[in-house]
């Protein structure tokens, strides 16, 4: 494939993203910032495309990677999994994807977005990145996909290595291993870090994550104003955009549209039913009839602990690397998918299902997460302690051929039904 | 006669209509003050609409009725693609409410169907309070176990019977429907063969040891009502009860139950005021 046709897909992308935000301005129920989010994924595609043509290094990296950095060095970002599971949404490759990386050796068990990240080096379908950046943070699936990009797309990578446990000597060794990758990133770059620029995205993320902790408060009202497709939003948001004004931008006009909605006594389903937590992310090729069928049966996801909610904390603007290592210490996916099960995880569950009067809890069991899965037994057992009944509907993120969107719906109708009839 | 005492007699002299589209079979059941006063069985056929009618005509039939004038609720997989009545409960629902019609200290129901096998935890008001079922494989379903009677040439009922004469268990695997098959095979063709009764034995073993996992999901407790169609194979119940540790109930027609639940249901609507 030659660059040009590179180029032509994640051109696809941005307009698509254009198009779903010009869509969004001529409907006026649309949220606005959802169409600013809209905007904002065309953008960052727009610097990927670019980022070349405009003399910049362009970093591919892995969930949760810390691209504060990035951005205060001026390398353009592009996050894999994202873009494989953006390409999959969009492009519908997602057959061809995963087909591409079962050619390279990796069965179907595997994680499906570490499948189709495979897949889109070995399709050549994304610009080249210069550099590979990879960490153990979130799962062992991570930790081992940065070899086969560097392998695929034979660029130069490194390894950040996240400890487990939050103390001061492993605190220590994270700002070790992240001063480390500042020199490889400035060697590969010929770019100084901007230690000002570091610190300005600091104060933005520390802000930022104040306000993922006032939309998790709003969204204890009753009826709750957000839906399922929000939430997505949400994460994608922290994903893609740390740090970034932009990200501000959208999460302060998210926040103030919640608060409207509130004030209106209005909620994010017509009539609110069924309070739901929601324990990892449902499939994303199902978001959009997923929101529907909660449309129809008056459900809303009201908190999602293992995924939304920060831990406390504070980041020092003053102390910008450290603060970028504390900051992955506060990621809520942390604290159940990394490492072992915290307490502080299953706290959250508890005081998540009394704060937001849940009624029933949905766990999307990503096959391809099994470290993850095996939180499930755990999980309903401390649910149905307190009489909250959960739901284990198994799943694949990305691949529609596990589970058939009809399964799922049957499931989730059967489940309303029960929360009904109790 | 004051209103709210009308309303009971009208209530109470009420007939309603429950019906199960299974993927083998269609189950039919109507519901009097007395209890089941009309059932049908029969296949849904290539045209489920009509394989539908037929078999609630049966039912409606047997109870004196006509079935437009019945307040009525479907279940069932095939539910969803018939126009009999608007008003749709899921299985799981229905199983809760049919067998705590019949045994009131139930506490799980196990299902057995063709296709599928589900388990239902039933909490102390009757209500359906958790399910888990295994729908990803037809090892542990109806349909595997007609295979496997096939495989050895051997009617279902004859296959139940020699189990109950088994010494020992054949090993099967319980994970997939196509490798049980290649046992059971070699399992007959080995020299010397193993002894039918035993390979009969081993393949029930291989159905309940995967339903007994599901059961695990979910919790067992008793009171252990077992239902669908596959209750009524004496071989398999016999396995089930020495893994269980217990006995289980069994109704008398245990592929009903669900449409029995789904008629519980139709009355409660009634009484509701929902219109079905």
């Amino acid at each position: 494939m030659t660059t040009a046709e590179h180029k032509s897909d994640v051109d696809t992308l941005v307009r698509m993203y254009r198009m779903l935000a010009r869509m969004n301005r001529s409907r006026p129920e649309a949220r606005g910032s959802q169409t600013l989010y809209f905007n904002l994924l065309a953008e960052y595609y727009t610097r990927v495309s670019n980022a070349h043509r405009d003399g910049k290094l362009l970093a591919a990296h892995t969930v949760f990677f810390p691209t504060e950095i990035l951005y205060a060095m001026d390398i353009v970002p592009m996050h894999t999994e994202m873009t494989t599971w953006l390409h999959a949404l969009f492009l519908r490759e997602q057959a061809e994807l995963l087909a591409k990386g079962a050619e390279l050796g990796l069965a179907p068990e595997i994680c499906s977005p570490h499948r189709g990240v495979a897949g889109i080096f070995a399709m050549d379908a994304i610009p080249h990145p210069d550099v590979i950046l990879w960490s153990n943070l979130i799962c062992d699936n991570t930790a081992k996909a940065g070899e086969l990009m560097m392998e695929l797309s034979n660029s130069p990578g490194f390894f950040l290595d996240n400890p487990f446990q939050d103390s001061p000597g492993e605190m220590d060794y994270l700002v070790g291993e992240l001063e480390e990758m500042v020199h490889f990133l400035e060697e590969k770059s010929g770019r100084k870090m901007d230690w000002n620029k570091l610190s300005e995205m600091i104060e933005h993320t520390d802000r930022e994550i104040e306000l993922y902790r006032e939309i998790s408060e709003l969204r204890k009202a009753v009826p709750s104003p957000m839906s399922i497709v929000g939430y997505l939003e949400l994460l994608s948001a922290d994903y893609m955009f740390p740090g970034q004004p932009e990200a501000l931008q959208y999460l302060t006009l998210l926040r103030d549209e919640l608060k409207e909605t509130i004030q209106e006594g209005k909620g994010a389903v017509s009539q609110e039913r069924f309070r739901l937590m929601t324990l990892f992310v449902p499939p994303m090729y199902m978001i959009s009839s997923l929101g529907n069928l909660f449309e129809e049966k008056g459900a809303v996801s009201v908190v999602e602990p293992m995924f939304t909610r920060w831990s406390e904390g504070k980041l020092d603007p003053d102390r910008p690397l450290e603060s970028v290592a504390k900051k992955s210490f506060l990621i809520p996916e942390r604290r159940s998918m990394y490492g072992p099960l915290s307490q502080q995880a299953l706290q959250d569950i508890t005081d998540s299902a009394e704060q937001y009067k849940i009624d029933g809890a949905i766990y999307w069991a990503f096959m391809g997460c099994r470290h993850t899965c095996a939180t499930i037994k755990v999980m309903k057992d401390l649910l149905n302690e307190i009489d909250i009944p959960m739901l284990t509907i198994d799943c694949d993120i990305v691949d529609p051929t596990i589970t058939s969107e009809e399964e799922v719906r049957d499931k989730l109708e059967q489940f309303f039904e029960m929360l009904e009839d109790r | 006669m004051n209103s709210s005492l009308r309303c009971w007699k009208t209530v109470r002299t009420m007939k309603t209509l429950g019906i199960d589209i299974g993927s083998l079979n269609v189950k039919a059941i109507v519901l009097g003050d007395e209890g089941v006063i009309g059932t049908g069985i029969g296949p849904p056929g290539d045209d489920i609409e009509a394989g539908a009618r037929s078999v609630l005509e049966l039912a409606t039939r047997q109870a004196g009725l006509n079935s437009d004038s019945l307040p009525s609720v479907a279940t069932g997989v095939g539910a969803k693609l018939v126009s009999i009545t608007p008003q749709q409960k899921s299985i799981t629902t229905c199983l809760a409410r049919g067998a705590r019609y019949m045994f009131p200290t139930v506490r799980l129901v196990i299902d057995m169907g063709a296709e599928s096998t589900t388990v239902i935890k039933v909490n102390e008001r009757g209500r359906l309070a958790d399910w888990a079922n295994h729908d990803k494989c037809a090892s542990g379903t109806g349909l595997f176990l007609e295979q496997m009677a096939k495989l050895m040439n051997l009617p279902l009922e004859q296959m139940a019977k020699l189990s109950l004469q088994a010494k020992g268990r054949a090993d099967i695997s319980n994970t997939c429907a196509v490798f049980a098959e290649s046992e059971v095979i070699s399992h007959v063709h080995r020299d010397p063969p193993t002894p039918m009764e035993d390979i009969a034995a081993g393949i029930y073993y291989s159905v309940v040891s995967r339903i007994i996992s599901l059961c695990k999901r979910v919790g067992i407790e008793k009171d252990i009502v077992i239902t669908g169609g596959m209750a009524l194979n004496e071989g398999l119940v016999n396995i089930m009860e020495q893994e269980l540790g217990c006995e289980v109930l069994k109704p008398e027609a245990p592929q009903t139950i669900a449409a029995l639940g789904a008629a519980i249901i139709a009355r409660e609507n009634a009484e509701k005021g929902i219109k079905t």
